[in-house]
Parts: C-alpha cells; structure tokens; sequence
C-alpha cells in the first residue's frame, strides 16, 4: 500500500443561509499527515464529508490521486480508498467487533454471485481469508482479544480504535481521521499518537488528520491547514502555523504560544 | 374434556403448518422494514404470485411430469424466482424512485404500497383471465404427495411433511445467510446505518435490491407450499395470510428474524386453537368464524405490555 494524494480546489458547501466551507483549497501530500485544525463550528467535519460524498459540493472539486471525484456516491469514493473514522463514533453497536472491521472489507473480496451460489467450497475459502485479514487488523490496533465482543461493549478508546481498523479494512491509501482522541484518556491518547505514525511508516498511508489535542496536531503533522468559520486562514509547517499571529487569535488563543 | 384433550395433538400440528407459512412471509416484512423502515404492503401480492405459480406449475405440467415431486421443486424454484423477481422489480419501479426524490415523508411509500397491491391483484387477474377464463384457481390433485399417515393420533399428509421440510430449510439458508456470508453482514450494515454502510464501500441501493429478492422468494415459496396445502388461491388470496404475516411480525419484534418466525408459528397456533376451542368452549355461542377476533385480541394485549414485540428490542432514535 502507498497513499495517494488528495487536492481539494476551491470546495464549497452552503446550507440554506450558512456557508459552511468556503472556497477551501488544500493539498495532501502522499504519505504525509496533514492535520486540519480550527475552532468549533469552522466546517471540519462538513469538509470530510463533502470528501466522502456525504454531502457534494456547490462548487470546486475533489481530486483524490489523479481522479475527480466531486459528486461521486461514498460507496464508490469508499471503494476507490478513502477510509475514514467519525467524531461521534458511528460503529455497528449491534454486531461484533470482527463483524464491523468485515464490513470494511466488503468491496475487497471479489465473489460474484455464480461462484457464491455454484462454488460454495471457493466461496468459504474467501471468507476465511476475509476474517484472517480483519483478524490480523485487530491485531495491529491490539483488539484481536476482543473480537467476538459487540462492538458497542467496548470502552471508549477501544471504540475509537476499532473505528480505525474498520477503515483500514477498506485498504485505503487516504485515511481521514475525524477528532480520533477525543475522549481518550492520556495514555490512550499516546498510544493512538504511536498507532498513527506506525500507518504512516509501515503502511505508507496519506492521513487528513481533524483534532483538537495541540500536542498531538504538532508532533504527528507535516503540515497544517486552519478553518476558520469555513475558509482557509492559514496553511504550512507546525511551526509556522504555531508562529502565525492570525492563527493564534482565531484559534489557540491565550495558551497558544504555548502548545 | 377428553374429547378436546385427543384433539389437541392435532390441533397443535395444524397451527404449526399455518404458523411456518405466516413465519415465512412474516420474514418478507421483517427484512424490509430492516433495511427501509417501510411496511411493504405490497408483500401479500408477493406470496399470492407464488401460490398462482404453484398451481399453475401443477395445473400445466402434470401431464407431461406425472412425478409429484419433479413438479413440486419446479414449483417451488419457479414460485421463489418469479416472486422475487416481482419484488425487485417493484422496488425499483415503485420505492427506489421515491426515495431518489427525498421524500421524507413515510406515508407516500406506504400509500405506494397499497397502490402496487392493487396493481398486482388485477394483472393477476388480467393474465389469468385471458389464459384460463377464470381467476379462482384449484390445485390439481398432487397424487402421492395427498397420501397421510397418523402418527401419535395426529392425521399427517405428505405434503405437510414438505411444508415443514421445506421452511426449515429456507429459515436455516436464511439465517445462514444473514448471520454468515458477506452478503447477510452487508445487510445488517445496512439495516443498522445506511450511511456508515455506504462510507464502508457498500452500495445501500444494491443491498435494498437483494432484501427485496430474498424476501420476495421467501413469500414465494411460501406461497407455493400454501397453495399445496390449502389447494384453491386467487388474486385475492393474500390479503388475509399478507396481514397476519405482517402481525407476526410486529408480534415478534419488527426488523428482528427470528421474531418473525416467532411471532409466526405463534401466531398460527393462537388462531388455530382458537378457531377448534373457541365453539366448544362457549358451547357454540362463538363459532370458528371469531378466531381471527381471538387472535387479534391476544396480539393488542401483548403489546400493550410488550410494545417492542416478544424479540424485539426498544429502538434507539438514529443519530
């Protein structure tokens, strides 16, 4: 797996009388963290969805690697591999944890329906292979131990990670992680910091990163991009994000220089 | 006392023949309401295609099949194929568009519903009209599948052996498929969040289309071994097992599985005891013709008590 770029040029959402995010151009770089950061209400979570195909966008486009894909269905934008986690964590509560990463990994096993029905012998055989690989997922975010627990057992963290392998299942080459520490505890949150540079050196992924935990933007991030009330205000390294007065205004605010 | 002690074992086995046709149907509901949230009333149609495909099977190749058993598993592929497919096609002509267009309003495809019910009741009757001149339909004499035997005092025929057999069978793929091909966890993704699902790279359109499928070739098949068992069908002949079907399944918990089939073998037994006791225990003053009364009754009770049905569970409101 290597990641692919994405290029989002001058993306719009409104809804009724909000806009939600304006004009927004950024570049992801393939196999760079690129964190999107920016006060409450300044359309991260809008944004990701308009990448997603949750929502399609009033304007601009969506390039992810080479390909447009502005307007395309989720499912498609999905199986193209954009995966991604969600600020409320939305897992299948009522299946099991094995269950869910396999949801992932739908659109990667290729059975047709001749070989489903006719060849009942292949058919088991790919989904043995499904679940050694969901097993395996589960095993890099150390939740193999839980996965015949329903999904909605688990505690916080292990939701949020569980999340994670789920859109690894889909075998993505971006990864867009929606406030993936929120909740955690400290030591959750510095064994997820480890979690994401292991994708990014083993796996190679590109990550779109939302997060509010300052320490954590600036360790794990190649670069920066800040929303404000849905535009760009600033975009660069850590340092110059930290150092950009306007930044701090809108966003760190008193602490900032200090994070 | 006696008299109606010898009966029950009887009594009992009927109900469960009723009861396995009301669970396989019941399923039809249940799925849909899983994965749309809709009632598809349209569903009884579905079952009364199968049982018109079971005679006609019957009626037109008896002469050239003598073999009972050749004719009833072409009746039953043919009367699950055919059914299906009519559900699909009704999804897509009638739901799917609606549902394209946004609209959030739950009545307009409940009322479309209805709408397609009737629809398929006249071509029905239209088809049958122009190939038989007649639309009351009755099973051709099945030959060696007509032969019983009693055992523990109970009259069996050999087509009610079939009718068992065959739904555990279709209820064991069903719950197979459901609970462990790639194709059933899809459908519960679905059914949970169709959203989710959709961001997981699972096309919900394409999901909806084969619940509909499979749901549709339950009823058929059900309708088939309906029509086998009770012998004389019409266009009009699903409404009243379609409503019941659709009372198991809320009676078991709507959306669940094996509440369906709960709700329907309970259900089935409930009307039949019903319909034999009711008479002798009123010493006539309540006659077979109020078992449907009776069973209605049982049903609002207990949902007064157990609103979410015997399987179900209290729904959360989707985020």
């Amino acid at each position: 797996m290597t990641g692919s770029s994405l290029t989002v040029e001058g993306v719009s959402k409104r809804f009724g009388g909000l806009l939600a995010v304006n004009k927004v151009s950024l570049r992801a770089e393939a196999g760079k963290i690129l964190s999107v950061i920016g006060p409450n209400g300044a359309g991260k979570t809008t944004f990701f969805n308009l990448l997603t195909g949750i929502y399609e966008p009033d304007e601009g486009q969506v390039l992810f690697g080479n390909r447009n894909i502005t307007g395309k269905k989720s499912d498609s934008i999905a199986s193209l591999g954009i995966g991604r986690t969600f600020q409320n964590i939305r897992l299948f509560s009522g299946m099991t944890v094995l269950e869910n990463v396999l949801v992932g990994h739908h659109n990667r096993i290729r059975t047709n329906y001749a070989s489903a029905i006719f060849r009942w012998g292949g058919f088991g055989k790919e989904e043995r292979r499904a679940e050694a690989r969901a097993h395996e997922l589960l095993r890099y975010l150390q939740l193999d131990e839980r996965a015949d627990d329903l999904a909605a057992n688990l505690s916080y963290g292990d939701q949020r990670r569980l999340e994670i392998a789920r859109a690894l299942a889909l075998e993505p080459t971006l990864l867009l992680l929606d406030e993936p520490a929120a909740g955690m505890n400290p030591q959750e949150t510095e064994d997820l910091k480890h979690t994401i540079l292991a994708l990014k050196a083993d796996l190679g992924l590109t990550i779109v990163l939302i997060e509010h935990d300052m320490a954590m933007v600036m360790t794990l991030s190649d670069r920066i991009t800040v929303l404000e009330y849905g535009s760009v205000i600033a975009d660069g390294l850590p340092e110059e994000v930290k150092a950009n007065p306007r930044v701090i205004e809108a966003y760190l605010g008193k602490g900032g220089a200090n994070a | 006392m006696d008299t109606l002690l010898l009966l029950l074992p009887q009594v009992l086995f009927d109900g469960l023949l009723l009861g396995f046709v009301y669970a396989m149907i019941a399923l039809g509901y249940t799925m849909v309401y899983g994965v749309l949230e809709l009632i598809n009333f349209a569903h009884s149609e579905i079952f009364m295609i199968g049982s018109v495909v079971g005679i006609e099977v019957f009626r037109s190749l008896t002469g050239y099949v003598p073999n009972p058993y050749i004719l009833l598993v072409v009746a039953v592929i043919l009367g699950g194929l055919i059914s299906g497919l009519t559900a699909v096609g009704v999804e897509r002509l009638a739901y799917r568009p609606l549902r394209k267009r946004g609209t959030k309003n739950r009545l307009v495809p409940l009322i479309t519903a209805f709408g397609v019910s009737f629809v398929l009741q006249d071509l029905v009757k239209l088809l049958e009209g122009l190939w038989h001149n007649e639309f009351f339909l009755s099973m051709k004499n099945v030959g060696e599948l007509e032969q019983s035997v009693t055992l523990f005092g109970i009259f069996i025929q050999y087509k009610s052996f079939i009718l068992i057999g065959v739904s555990l069978v279709m209820l064991g793929a069903l719950t197979w498929l459901v609970g462990r091909t790639r194709l059933g966890l899809a459908i519960r993704s679905v059914a949970q969040d169709p959203s989710t699902a959709g961001l997981m790279g699972i096309d919900p359109e394409k999901i909806i289309s084969r619940t509909f499928l499979i749901g549709g070739a339950l009823g058929g098949v059900a309708g088939v071994l309906f029509a086998l068992q009770y012998t004389t069908v019409s266009p009009y002949v699903g409404f009243l097992p379609g409503i019941k079907a659709f009372t198991a399944a809320v009676l078991g918990g709507i959306g669940n599985i094996p509440g369906a089939v709960v709700g329907g073998l309970v259900l089935g037994e409930i009307e039949t005891l019903a319909g034999t006791f009711l008479p002798v225990l009123t010493g006539g003053a309540f006659g077979t013709e109020y078992k449907d009364v009776l069973a209605f009754l049982i049903l609002i009770l207990l949902l007064l008590f157990r609103p979410q049905g015997l399987l179900g569970q209290i729904v959360k409101e989707k985020v």
